[in-house]
């Protein structure tokens, strides 16, 4: 019997056309992630090898003063991409995955965006989150939306239905049958991209297929629920082509409105002006102040006092410390509310499937803002640490020779993330749950209507 | 065609779709959007305006409250600009979210323009904002194609359609009239916006809409109107082609996914895939490449700068810098600016090339999805495309430049050549220099201009028209009532 449904339903045009357009599109869209990836290594190994000729060249020129060397060198912090990046290229195609700074003022230097064509990002990219959050639900839709509503118009359904105790099992066989072959193109693109895009198997992934296979469920559950209220077969199209849009379009839109308007964040533009004056005020003030602020921000550093003379370096450091010491209350004005966006958004998304899934696939990425704020207090780490270890040697004014340039490599950070599966997979299944739970109730209905 | 046919027809479908429920329940969804949208992105607007214009006026005052010092105080000391957003924006934000929206000017440097709000994203924005345009672009098509759907298939189905010809209706006739009734709809819906546009542009306190405005404004009004009867036509014709009204829908929803949501991506990433572009450490390292090849002012012994010097002091029969009647670092510093401002607008200009290589796959890709053409259309007039972005660009660039090397004139012509003594006072100039340098205001483009920049767009909705219309009049001949 399900060989006989799935020979038949093999054979009709809208599953061929279907599959075939879903698979098509999924291939290329693996191909691009694999582009994206390419060119954030390409960059890295780039950033790595310019980091050794540009510290080379400019110990060569500025070898008589520690300070003014350490003006012009450039240290790179890399955030490592993960290969499931390519199935999800989230925010990293504007937020830039490389920070090369200065050990002056961070503040001014930290956020710095990638270069990128900005009708890229609006169109956005055609990634494997775009081919399973969009096409695979329109393929589920397409696959069954005349389900019932076909035989009826067809008028084989009075002969389905006086043949067995229990019509609604055909239908749901039939609905197997769908879920099969759509689970199956599924599986082929998510091996395709795991040997493509070189991915471990390991709870990341596990958690990528989780959400992937749960958001489908939750496409049926709908599909089988607009199938209950039995409807005929145009009604029900409009019904899930408008439901689609809504999940798709609609709401994650409205949704996006209100978080900008919610929050905005002028507090970017505060931190860039309060940086700047910081810093330059400085020049025109009384020179021990600045370092009284300075040895209270390190009193490991008080022992360096100010040297005589219009110009020296421990001043100038300390004014440049004092752009970031100065614009911090802006700077965490603004970190706070972004973490504030991205704890809204994901309350926001585990009530909206589609939401829910693409935050959940970019977080797991590590291509969310979760990632890039977690990117950007690493930097600032790194940072803290590049400058601690000169202060010292230019205040005392170390020789350049003496310093071992070779040591200063490319740096790393890698996000940690621990799975809260919980978190990622409950959403989905509750609205799983739900809408089967609903049909459920809508056919158990029209049996008793039709036994009466 | 007999006027009172046409127009009996078109009566009765609009009376036909106002019967159905879920239709009218449509229109409401599209009608509470659309106040939301207005009241969204109106808000948006002038919350982004006003902090923008507060902190740009912030930086003026802390510019020109700077003390007397040294001019290269000044040109390191720099001026921040924001991106003035297009009072348009309410109605079609375009790339606005996407593009930075402050940029440091330095001497020396050439920063990104940064904060843009795609980079403070969740990446919710991703699935796209919604705004009137967005709304009357990929929403009001799909309402139309779901009442249009059913026109001709319907009829066809219960037999009306047999009567009507058989009244001597022409199938002309009852083509146009129905395309006329869904017309009618999508146009009232376009009068909506246009009276909430109007709305928001008087509410907003400071920023009324100009005479410039209003004009930019009918225009995207003819255009969504020439998309509204091409959806509309495109509408009957699938459903008088069409066996059954299934079939109709079936064909029609195809249409519209491909339009909507397939086409665009598709198009964008075949653009990226022929024409790639660099990354910015690709970017950046090939300029510096280049500016060092050409001369490096860091280097000591440059041979550039080294002849530069040399040739200086031969003019002025001088042995050493200090003899100069100028001074010369000020002078080299000037020199410096220009070649690296030449070379990295060089580079610039590449880049936004390759990248308008790119958008011109998706443009091109017009003259089979009509959608493109609208998109880009609006945008381009509604301030808010990529030629604006790069109109900023530029002219935030240009200001950067003049900022820059009128401080270095300033401290050729005013600073002393030579080197003051480790316990002097550093060589100043007086703070009258820095409230005389303009500040930076944004020139608009010309609405001549805004309209004319997609006139490709512009020449494939027009085509698109053409060819449906002559596809109605052919269809008209061949069409069969069963």
């Amino acid at each position: 019997m399900l060989t006989l449904l799935f020979k038949s339903f093999i054979r009709s045009k809208v599953a061929v056309i279907g599959l075939a357009v879903v698979l098509f599109t999924g291939i290329i869209s693996i191909y691009i992630g694999r582009q994206h990836i390419e060119k954030q290594r390409t960059s890295i190994e780039k950033t790595a090898h310019f980091q050794q000729e540009h510290i080379q060249r400019n110990v060569q020129y500025f070898n008589k003063e520690m300070g003014l060397l350490l003006y012009h060198l450039r240290f790179s912090l890399v955030n490592e991409t993960h290969p499931l990046n390519g199935l999800s290229i989230g925010q990293r195609d504007v937020n830039s995955s490389i920070q090369s700074i200065t050990i002056r003022n961070l503040e001014n230097q930290k956020y710095d965006t990638d270069l990128f064509n900005p009708f890229n990002l609006l169109t956005g990219n055609l990634d494997f989150s775009f081919v399973l959050i969009y096409l695979l639900p329109l393929l589920i839709i397409g696959f069954s939306y005349n389900l019932l509503s076909e035989e009826k118009e067809d008028g084989t359904w009075p002969l389905v239905s006086t043949q067995g105790n229990h019509p609604f099992k055909l239908l749901l066989r039939k609905l197997l049958i769908r879920a099969i072959a759509v689970f199956a193109a599924l599986a082929v693109l998510l091996l395709l991209s795991a040997v493509i895009l070189s991915i471990p198997v390991d709870s990341s992934f596990i958690a990528t297929i989780a959400l992937a296979v749960l958001y489908l469920l939750c496409w049926f559950a709908i599909c089988l629920w607009v199938i209950s209220l039995q409807k005929r077969s145009s009604t029900n199209a409009v019904i899930l082509l408008s439901s689609w849009m809504m999940l798709t379009v609609i709401l994650p839109g409205a949704v996006n409105n209100y978080i900008l308007n919610k929050y905005p964040v002028p507090e970017a533009m505060a931190t860039a002006v309060a940086q700047r004056e910081g810093y330059h005020e400085k020049w025109d003030m009384d020179k021990q102040p600045t370092m009284d602020k300075f040895y209270a921000h390190y009193p490991q550093f008080r022992r360096y006092i100010l040297p005589e003379g219009q110009f020296n370096w421990p001043w100038y450091y300390a004014m440049q410390q004092m752009g970031d010491d100065e614009s911090q209350m802006q700077a965490n004005a603004m970190q706070d509310k972004l973490w504030q966006r991205e704890k809204t958004s994901t309350f926001i998304a585990g009530f909206i499937p589609t939401l829910h899934t693409q935050h959940m696939l970019n977080t797991i990425a590590r291509a969310g803002l979760s990632n890039q704020l977690s990117f950007l207090d690493s930097t600032t780490g790194f940072h803290e640490k590049m400058r601690l270890h000169f202060y010292p040697k230019i205040f005392e004014g170390s020789a350049v020779s003496g310093e071992d340039w070779q040591q200063f490599k490319m740096e790393h950070f890698s996000q940690a993330y621990n799975i809260n599966w919980l978190s990622v997979l409950m959403p989905l299944i509750l609205v799983s749950v739900l809408f089967f739970g609903l049909s459920a109730v809508n056919f158990r209905k029209s049996l008793q209507h039709d036994r009466m | 065609m007999r006027r009172d046919v046409l127009l009996l027809l078109a009566k009765q479908l609009v009376s036909n779709a106002f019967r159905n429920k879920a239709i009218v329940m449509l229109l409401g969804i599209v009608a509470i959007l659309l106040i939301y949208a207005t009241y969204s992105c109106a808000g948006i607007y002038l919350q982004e305006t006003q902090s923008r214009q507060s902190y740009q006026k912030e930086v003026r005052e802390h510019w020109e409250e700077m003390p007397d010092k040294h001019p290269h105080r000044m040109a390191h000391y720099g001026y921040i600009v924001f991106r003035p957003k297009s009072p348009l924006s309410i109605f079609d934000p375009g790339m606005e979210s996407y593009v930075g929206n402050a940029v440091f000017l330095e001497a020396h440097r050439q920063n990104s323009v940064n904060f843009s709000e795609a980079g403070f994203s969740t990446g919710m924005l991703r699935f796209g904002e919604i705004s009137m345009a967005m709304i009357l672009q990929i929403l009001v098509p799909l309402v139309i194609f779901f009442i249009g759907f059913n026109t001709v298939a319907a009829d066809r189905e219960n037999g009306t359609l047999k009567i009507l010809l058989g009244q001597g209706v022409s199938w002309k006739e009852i083509m146009t009239g129905k395309i006329i009734g869904l017309f009618g709809i999508a146009l009232s819906l376009l009068l909506l916006v246009l009276i909430f546009l109007i709305a928001a542009g008087v509410s907003i306190p400071q920023k009324q809409f100009t005479a410039d405005d209003l004009l930019l404004i009918s225009w995207i009004m003819l255009c969504y109107a020439v998309y509204f009867g091409i959806i509309s036509i495109v509408a009957v014709l699938i459903s008088a082609y069409s066996r059954t009204a299934k079939l109709a829908l079936v064909s029609l929803i195809s249409i519209w996914l491909l339009w909507a949501i397939i086409l665009p991506r598709t198009m964008q990433a075949a653009g990226n895939f022929l024409y790639a572009s660099p990354s910015r450490i690709e970017f950046e390292t090939a300029i510096e490449k280049e500016l060092i090849q050409k001369g490096d002012s860091h280097n000591p012994d440059d041979p550039y700068y080294k002849a530069l010097k040399d040739s200086v002091l031969r003019i002025y029969n001088a042995s050493s810098v200090e003899q100069l009647p100028f001074n010369y670092s000020g002078f080299q510093m000037k020199e410096g600016e220009r070649i690296s401002a030449v070379i990295y607008n060089q580079h610039l200009f590449a880049l936004l090339d390759r990248y308008q290589q790119q958008n011109d796959v998706s443009r091109l890709s017009a003259f089979v999805n009509p959608l493109m053409a609208l998109r880009n259309l609006s945008m381009s007039i509604s301030g808010t495309g990529f030629n604006n972005y790069t109109r900023f660009q530029q002219q935030a660039e240009a200001y950067r430049y003049q900022l820059a090397q009128h401080m270095n004139d300033l401290q050729i012509k005013l600073i002393s050549n030579k080197k003051p003594g480790d316990n002097d006072k550093p060589y100043s100039i007086s703070s009258e220099h820095w409230k005389s340098f303009p500040d930076f205001s944004y020139k608009t483009e010309r609405p001549i201009v805004m309209i004319t920049s997609e006139t490709l767009s512009l020449f494939a909705l027009l085509c698109w028209m053409l060819l449906l219309i002559t596809a109605v009049s052919i269809l008209s001949k061949k069409l069969k009532a069963i």
